[in-house]
C-alpha cells in the first residue's frame, strides 16, 4: 500500500542524511524515587519548647447515667457495694469535663518523634476498664492487665489498624501490645461484659493529654509553631480551635461542649 | 503463377515493396535532433532514486518501529536493573546477617564438619572405583560387542558352520585380555597391568559398577541433612525478600546484553493466534515489577498490571489479542497494531472497557473476580431489567428453562402414548406368531419397551417438579401490575409513567418517550386491567417503632432512605424516600408481611389468573400456596408467589403494620397528584396496544400479556455485530468525524441518550425507537458498555472458554443465585468484599458491629450441607415460631425466607460446599460417645469461670439469652462438621477476624491442644486433646445436659 506518511518521512530523512545530522529521543531523565526510609526523630531544640494548656468544659444539663446491670457474672457483681452506674459524660468541679482526649491535629506533619519506652497501663478492675480514655504513641506499648477474679476477653476495635480478641483470664499474664498507626479512637470492649469500655487515642507524635477530673490538660514541650488542637468526647463528638506558640510560651485554650 | 507462390517468398517480395527510411526527404524539424528527452529522463531518474531510498528507509525502518522501541527498553531497562541491583544486594545482605539465617548458616556449618571425614573417605573410594572402571569399560564393552556379533553369526549360520563359530567364541572368551588397572597401594595409585577371562572381565565390571552405586547411596545418606538445611536456608530467603535475588537480577542483565532486536511474536496456531504486542510492549512480562516512572515515562514498557492474570492465563497460550483486541500481527505502527484503523474490525479496547475481553471465555461467570467493571456491568442489564426486553444468553434463563420443561412433558406424554400402542401392537403380533421363538423375541420387545415408559414417567416427574421449581425461580424486575389497583393511588400512576424520575432519581423504572394521550390510556388501561378484589382493611401501626424496625431487620442492604446525596442503604431495590405517596397502606402491610402473597394465582396453561370463581366452580375454597398449587381447571401447577425477590422477613402482622406505618410517612409535604379519571373502553383498548408496544410486560405482570415475547434484540453476541448492522441513521457522518464510528461509540450514545439516533428523522410517534431512557451516569456507561463490547461470538476456540465441571461449575452456578437474591449485602462471600450493611452508619458504632450478618466466607466448612439446605428453606429453623432468626436470634438483622426452590437451594449448599472444596456428599464422621470420666472433664472445661462458654452463648432461656452474642450449642450438632469446630475454638481469630469469639482458649503444648486460661487439677492425668474432648462433648449436647449446665 501506497504510505504518504512513510514517503514523507523518507524524504524528510533523505534531506536529513544530506545535512548530515540525525535526530535522537530525548527524553527528561528524571532520577528515581528513593524507597523512603524509617526517619530519624527531627531533632528539637528543648530551650525553646511551648506548653499548652487549658480546660474543657461542659454546659447544660449533664445526661443521666445509665445503670450498668452486672448481674450476668457475679464475680463482678460481687466487687461493687452498690448499684454501679455508668456516666459516659462526667463533669467534675466548676463544668470541667473529664475523660476528654485533647491533642494536636495539624501542625506537626513531616516531623517525628521517638516512640516513648514507657508503657501505658489499661486495667480491668471490678470488671471496668481503668482509665477509660488513654492515649499513646504509635509504637507505644500498652500493657493490659486483669485485676479481677473473672475472665474477660480484650477487643479493641479500630479502623486503621488491626483488630484482635484475645482472652485474659484471673492472674495471667498481662497483654502488651502496640499500634502501628494514628487513629484517634480505638474503642476496647470486653465481649464477656458487654458494658466495659475504654478508648485508646494512638497519635503519631507525644503531644496529647486527657483532661482531669476538673477538666483541665496540658500539654508540654511543643515546639514553636501554628497547630490545630481536637478536643474528642465519647459522646459529645470533637471540637477543634487553632492556636500559635512561640518559643518558651505558655498558653491556655478553653474548649467548650455543650448537652 | 502467383498463386503458386511460396509463403516466404511473397513475405519478401512484401518487405521489399515497403517504402525505405532513407527514400524519405530529410523533415525541416527532425524530433531526434531538436528535441532532448534529457528532463523527463532526469526527473524519472531523481523520482526513482528518491523511491529507492524511502523503499530501502521503509524497509529498514519506516515499516519497523519496533526496532527503536527495542533499543530504548534495553537501555532503559538495564538501568533500571543497575538502580535496583545494589538494593536487592543491600536487602539479601541483610538476611543473611539476619539471626535465623545465621542459625541456619552455623547448621550448616556443624553439619558438614560432622560428616567431613565420612564425606572425603567416601569420595576416595568412589574415584578409585571410577578410575578403575574408565580403565576397564573400552575394553570391556569393545570385547561384549564382539562376542556379540560372533553369537549373532552362530545364530545365523548353517549347522556345518555352527561348530567352527562355537569354537571360535570360546577361544575369545578365554581370552586373555589386559588391562591397565589402576589399584591403590597405600597412598599413592600404581598401574598394574592385568590379564583377565572375558568372564572375570564382566564379573569384575558388575561388581565396580554395583560398589560405584553403593558409595553413591552412602553419600546421599550422609548429605542428607546439610541439603535439608540448606534447602530450608534458600526458604527462608525465598519467604523474606520480597522481589528477585541478586542473581535473578544479574540474569536479567545477561539477558539484555543477549537481547537480539528482533519481532517478538506468540503463535498459538490452535487458536490461530499470532501476537506480536511484545515486540514493542516488552516489560509486560518481565519478573521485576516496571513502573512508567521506572522507563523514564515509557508507559509501553511497564509491566502487566495484573501479574495474577497473566499466572492464570498463559500468554504464551493466550497471547494479549484474545483479551485486549487489536490486530496482533501487525507490526508497522502504533495505530495498525492497536487495530485504530478503518479497515480493522476490533479495535484494541480502551482502558474503560478492558474487561470486555474477559467474557470471551467467560460468558458462564456472573462474579469475576478481577473484573469488577464487567460484574457490575452484569449487575445493571440484571438489576435494571434489560433482560425484559432484550433477549441475551444468561439472563432470565428460568423462563427459557420452563419454556424447555413443558414442551419435554408434553413431548413425553405423547412418546409414552405413542409407545403403548407400539407395546399393544408388538403383543397382538406376539400372540399370533408362528414359533416360540419369534413370540419370545416379540414378548422381550414389549417388556423393554414397559420399561421403557417407566422410565419416561420417571422423566416426567422430574420435569414437572422441576416447573414447580421454576414457577418459583421465575422473576421479574418490576412490581405484579395486577394488583396495581389494591396497591396504589391511582393520581400517582400518570405522574410517575410520565416521568419515573422526577419521582425517584434513582428508580429502574426508566423514561419513556411518551404523548399526554398515551400516558392516559396507558393509565386506564393497566387499572381497569387490574384485579379489582379488596384487601384486608389494617388497624394503624406504631411508625417509630416501625422506623426502628426498617433500620435494624436488615431492609436497608436493598432499600435506602433519603435522596440525592443523603441516601442511605442499598441500591438494589427502590429507595422509599417518597412511598408514602403512591401506596395504600392495607395493601403496603400484606405486602411487608409477605411480599410473595399474590391476589389471585396465574395459571401459565390457561393464560390467565385463576379467580375464586374457578375455585367455587370446582366446588373448592380458594386457597392456594407453594404447597397447594394445583390449577383447579386442570392438572398442572399454579404460579402461587408473586415475582418479587423481595423475601419474607417473617414479622408479626404488628411489626408490618409498624414499618408500614412507618413508611407511610414517607413523603413530601407539598404532595399533590391531579385526579385521573380516565376510565374508558376505547382509552383502554389504546392502552392495551402501547402497554405491549413499548414492551412493559418485560418487566410487570399485566394481565393478558404474560406470555408475550421480548421486544428488542438480542444482545448475546451484540458486540460482534457487522458496524453496518448498527444504525447510526443521520448520525452516521458525524461519528465518522468524531471517531466514534465503532461499536463503543454506539453503546455509549444509545446508553446516554437512547432516542439519540432519532435525531433529525421525522417519524410518527409510533416508528420512534422504544427504548427508554434509564437516567445511567457516565460510570454506569461504561460497566454496560463494557458488557455490550464483550458480549461476542468467541475468537477463542471452545474448548479454552471456562466452562467448568464439579466444584468450579458449582461455584459458577452459585453466584447467580446468590446475585439474584443480593445476598452479598448482608454476607461476605470473598475475602475484601464488603456488604451494604457493614457500610450504614449505624453499624460503625463499635456495639452494632456485632449486630452484622455472619460472614459466610469458609461457611461450606463450618456447616453440614444438609443442615444448611433445611436452614436455607426455613430460616426460622421452626415451622410454627417464625418471628425469629433460627441460628442467631441475638441479631436485630433478619435472615429472611426468601421462598427458595429446592434447585436454588441445593444450587447454594454445592456453592458453599464448593468454596471451601469440602468433599461432596458429606458423610459426617463417627464421634466417640464419652466415659463418665471424659464427661466430668468436658462439664469442667465447659463452666470454668475462665472460659465461661454461656455468658454469650444463647441457652434458649430467653431471660438469660438477652445478653447472649453466640449460637447456642443445642445447634452443633446438626449444624455444625466436627473438625471446623476444633479449629474454630482454637483458632477463631484466623477463621473470623475480628470475632467476637476469644482467642487463645487452648494453646499447644507440643503433642496436643489443653486449656490455657487455668491450670486444672483433675486433668493430671488425662492425655488427650482439650479441645478434641469439648468438642466430642458440643456434638452430644442435650438439652438435658444443657440445663444442667445451666443449673451450674
Amino acid at each position: 500500500m501506497f504510505n504518504y506518511r512513510n514517503l514523507l518521512s523518507a524524504l524528510v530523512f533523505v534531506f536529513i542524511a544530506a545535512c548530515g545530522g540525525g535526530a535522537r529521543e530525548e527524553s527528561a531523565e528524571t532520577p528515581p524515587e528513593q524507597p523512603s526510609q524509617p526517619a530519624a526523630a527531627t531533632p528539637m531544640d528543648a530551650a525553646q519548647a511551648a506548653t499548652l494548656s487549658g480546660k474543657v468544659s461542659f454546659t447544660g444539663p449533664a445526661p443521666k447515667g445509665v445503670r450498668l446491670r452486672m448481674d450476668q457474672d457475679a464475680a463482678c457483681a460481687k466487687q461493687h457495694s452498690g448499684p454501679v452506674m455508668l456516666q459516659e459524660v462526667r463533669v467534675g468541679e466548676a463544668g470541667g469535663l473529664q475523660d476528654v482526649f485533647v491533642w494536636v491535629k495539624e501542625g506537626l506533619q513531616g516531623k517525628s518523634f521517638e516512640t516513648p519506652r514507657e508503657e501505658v497501663v489499661l486495667d480491668q478492675k471490678a470488671c471496668i476498664y481503668e482509665p477509660r480514655v488513654v492515649g499513646l504513641v504509635t509504637g507505644q506499648n500498652v500493657k493490659i492487665l486483669n485485676s479481677d477474679p473473672t475472665t474477660h476477653n480484650v477487643h479493641p476495635l479500630p479502623k486503621q489498624n488491626r483488630e484482635w480478641n484475645q482472652s485474659q483470664p484471673p492472674n495471667a499474664a498481662p497483654l502488651v501490645k502496640t499500634f502501628a498507626r494514628e487513629e484517634i479512637m480505638i474503642p476496647v470492649k470486653c465481649n464477656v461484659h458487654p458494658w466495659m469500655k475504654s478508648y485508646i487515642g494512638v497519635v503519631s507524635h507525644p503531644f496529647f493529654a486527657v483532661t482531669r477530673t476538673d477538666g483541665t490538660f496540658e500539654i508540654k514541650g511543643l515546639p514553636p509553631g501554628e497547630y490545630t488542637i481536637q478536643a474528642w468526647h465519647e459522646k459529645l463528638g470533637t471540637v477543634e480551635q487553632k492556636v500559635t506558640l512561640g518559643a518558651q510560651e505558655t498558653k491556655s485554650l478553653e474548649f467548650t461542649f455543650s448537652g | 503463377m502467383v498463386q503458386h507462390m511460396n509463403p516466404w517468398k511473397r513475405f519478401v517480395e512484401w518487405w521489399k515493396s515497403l517504402p525505405r527510411l532513407e527514400d524519405q526527404p530529410v523533415p525541416e524539424e527532425d524530433p531526434i535532433i531538436s528535441r532532448s528527452l534529457s528532463w523527463p529522463i532526469a526527473i524519472s531518474s531523481l523520482l526513482l532514486t528518491v523511491t529507492l531510498l524511502w523503499a530501502f528507509y521503509n524497509e529498514g525502518w519506516g515499516l519497523r518501529p519496533w526496532v527503536r522501541y527495542q533499543n530504548r527498553f534495553v537501555e532503559l531497562y538495564r538501568k533500571h536493573l543497575q538502580r535496583i541491583g545494589p538494593l536487592r544486594a543491600e536487602e539479601e545482605r541483610a538476611l543473611h546477617e539476619s539471626e535465623g539465617y545465621q542459625k541456619l548458616q552455623e547448621q550448616l556449618k556443624n553439619a558438614e564438619a560432622e560428616i567431613r571425614n565420612q564425606l572425603a573417605a567416601i569420595n576416595a573410594e568412589e574415584q578409585m572405583v571410577r578410575r578403575q572402571l574408565d580403565a576397564l569399560t573400552p575394553v570391556f564393552t569393545t570385547e561384549r560387542s564382539r562376542i556379540q556379533a560372533v553369537i549373532y553369526e552362530i545364530e545365523t549360520a548353517s549347522e556345518e558352520d555352527r561348530e567352527r563359530l562355537r569354537k571360535e567364541l570360546e577361544e575369545l572368551r578365554r581370552g586373555p585380555f589386559e588391562v591397565d588397572l589402576p589399584v591403590s597401594a597405600s597412598a599413592a595409585i600404581k598401574i598394574e597391568e592385568k590379564q583377565f577371562s572375558f568372564e572375570e572381565m564382566e564379573e569384575l565390571f558388575n561388581e565396580l559398577k554395583a560398589e560405584q552405586g553403593r558409595l553413591q547411596n552412602r553419600r546421599i545418606v550422609l548429605l542428607r541433612r546439610p541439603t535439608e538445611i540448606r534447602r530450608e536456608m534458600e526458604a527462608y530467603l525465598k519467604a523474606r525478600l520480597d522481589g528477585l535475588t541478586t542473581a535473578q537480577v544479574h540474569g536479567l542483565m545477561a539477558k539484555m546484553d543477549q537481547f537480539r532486536v528482533e519481532i517478538k511474536q506468540i503463535h498459538n496456531p490452535e487458536m490461530n493466534l499470532v501476537d506480536r504486542c511484545e515486540s514493542c510492549h516488552l516489560g509486560a512480562r518481565e519478573p521485576v515489577l516496571v513502573t512508567t516512572r521506572d522507563m523514564e515515562g515509557m508507559k509501553v514498557f511497564t509491566s502487566h498490571p495484573k501479574v495474577e492474570l497473566l499466572t492464570l492465563h498463559d500468554p504464551e497460550v493466550f497471547g494479549c489479542s484474545p483479551c485486549h483486541n487489536g490486530n496482533g500481527a501487525a507490526t508497522v505502527s502504533t495505530s495498525k497494531a492497536h487495530g485504530n484503523y478503518k479497515h480493522w474490525l476490533w479495535p484494541l479496547y480502551k482502558r474503560e472497557n478492558f474487561e470486555a475481553g474477559c467474557l470471551q471465555c467467560h460468558e458462564a461467570d456472573r462474579n469475576l473476580r478481577m473484573a469488577p467493571v464487567l460484574n457490575a456491568g452484569k449487575e445493571l442489564f440484571y438489576n435494571r431489567g434489560c433482560w425484559g426486553c432484550h433477549a441475551r444468553e444468561g439472563f432470565d434463563s428460568e423462563t427459557r428453562e420452563l419454556r424447555d420443561a413443558r414442551k419435554m412433558v408434553e413431548d413425553l406424554a405423547a412418546s409414552r402414548q405413542n409407545t403403548e400402542i407400539v407395546i399393544e401392537r408388538t403383543v397382538a403380533r406376539a400372540d399370533r406368531a408362528a414359533t416360540n421363538e419369534e413370540a419370545d423375541r416379540l414378548y422381550a420387545q414389549a417388556e423393554s419397551m414397559t420399561l421403557s415408559m417407566a422410565h419416561m414417567d420417571t422423566l416426567s416427574q422430574r420435569y414437572r417438579s422441576r416447573i414447580d421449581e421454576l414457577l418459583m425461580e421465575v422473576k421479574t424486575q418490576g412490581p405484579n401490575l395486577k394488583e396495581i389497583r389494591a396497591k396504589l393511588r391511582k393520581e400517582w400512576i400518570p405522574v410517575w409513567v410520565s416521568n419515573p424520575h422526577a419521582f425517584r432519581p434513582t428508580t429502574k423504572m426508566p423514561r419513556f418517550r411518551l404523548q399526554q394521550d398515551e400516558i392516559e390510556a396507558m393509565t386506564a388501561f393497566l387499572w381497569q386491567n387490574g384485579i379489582n378484589a379488596p384487601v384486608p382493611a389494617q388497624p394503624p401501626g406504631n411508625p417509630s417503632n416501625g422506623k426502628q424496625l426498617f433500620e435494624t431487620r436488615g431492609c436497608m442492604a436493598c432499600h435506602a432512605m433519603g435522596e440525592g446525596r443523603d441516601a442511605v442503604g442499598g441500591t438494589f431495590a427502590a429507595n422509599l424516600s417518597r412511598v408514602g405517596e403512591k401506596v395504600n397502606y392495607d395493601y403496603l402491610v400484606r405486602w411487608i408481611h409477605n411480599p410473595r402473597e399474590r391476589l389471585y394465582p396465574y395459571c401459565p396453561v390457561h393464560r390467565r389468573d385463576i379467580t375464586p370463581q374457578d375455585y367455587a366452580s370446582k366446588g373448592l375454597p380458594f386457597e392456594f400456596s407453594l404447597e397447594n398449587n394445583r390449577c383447579p381447571l386442570g392438572d398442572h401447577s399454579l404460579q402461587v408467589q408473586n415475582r418479587t425477590v423481595m423475601p419474607n422477613l417473617r414479622l408479626s402482622w404488628e411489626e408490618a403494620r409498624d414499618v408500614a406505618s412507618f413508611l407511610m410517612t414517607q413523603r413530601k409535604a407539598d404532595a399533590f397528584y391531579p385526579p385521573a379519571p380516565f376510565v374508558d373502553q376505547q382509552l383502554l383498548e389504546k392502552g392495551r396496544f402501547l402497554t405491549r408496544h413499548y414492551g412493559c410486560h418485560g418487566c410487570h405482570e399485566i394481565a393478558g400479556l404474560e406470555e408475550s415475547d421480548k421486544n428488542a434484540t438480542d444482545l448475546t453476541k451484540e458486540g460482534s455485530k457487522p458496524i453496518e448492522r448498527l444504525d447510526f441513521a443521520l448520525l452516521t457522518h458525524e461519528a465518522r468525524k468524531e471517531d466514534w464510528y465503532n461499536h463503543k461509540g454506539f453503546f455509549e450514545h444509545k446508553l446516554a441518550d437512547p432516542a439519540v439516533y432519532d435525531q433529525g428523522k421525522i417519524k410518527q410517534p409510533l416508528e420512534r425507537l422504544r427504548m427508554p431512557n434509564f437516567n445511567f451516569n457516565r460510570e454506569q456507561i461504561d460497566q454496560l458498555t463494557t458488557y455490550l463490547l464483550g458480549s461476542v461470538d468467541s475468537v477463542i476456540p471452545e474448548k479454552f472458554h471456562y466452562r467448568p465441571t464439579g466444584p468450579p461449575r458449582d461455584i459458577q452456578e452459585g453466584w447467580w443465585v446468590v446475585m439474584k437474591y443480593n445476598c452479598d449485602a448482608c454476607h461476605q462471600f470473598e475475602p475484601g468484599q464488603r456488604t451494604v450493611l457493614q457500610d450504614l452508619p449505624r453499624y460503625q458504632d463499635p456495639d452494632w458491629r456485632d449486630q452484622l450478618p455472619p460472614s459466610l466466607i469458609g461457611e461450606g466448612a463450618r456447616v453440614n450441607p444438609e443442615w444448611l439446605a433445611r436452614f436455607l428453606k426455613n430460616p426460622a429453623l421452626s415451622s410454627t415460631d417464625l418471628n425469629r432468626n433460627g441460628v442467631r436470634n441475638y441479631l436485630q438483622a433478619r435472615m429472611p425466607t426468601f421462598n427458595l426452590s429446592d434447585g436454588e437451594v441445593q444450587k447454594l449448599v454445592r456453592f458453599f460446599e464448593a468454596l471451601s472444596e469440602q468433599r461432596s456428599p458429606y458423610l459426617p464422621p463417627p464421634i466417640p460417645a464419652l466415659d463418665d470420666g471424659e464427661l466430668a472433664l468436658a462439664r469442667q472445661l465447659f463452666t470454668h469461670p475462665a472460659a465461661p462458654c454461656l455468658v454469650c452463648h444463647a441457652t434458649g432461656d430467653p431471660e438469660r439469652d438477652k445478653n447472649s452474642t453466640a449460637p447456642n450449642f443445642l445447634l452443633v450438632r446438626e449444624r455444625l462438621k466436627p473438625d471446623w469446630t476444633e479449629r474454630w475454638i482454637v483458632h477463631p481469630e484466623i477463621i473470623r477476624p475480628g470475632t467476637a469469639m476469644p482467642s487463645g482458649l487452648f494453646r499447644w503444648d507440643g503433642t496436643r491442644y489443653v486449656f490455657a486460661l487455668a491450670e486444672l487439677e483433675s486433668f493430671k492425668g488425662y492425655t488427650g486433646d482439650h479441645a478434641h474432648l469439648v468438642v466430642r462433648y458440643m456434638f452430644q449436647l442435650t438439652p438435658e445436659e444443657q440445663r444442667r449446665l445451666k443449673a451450674h
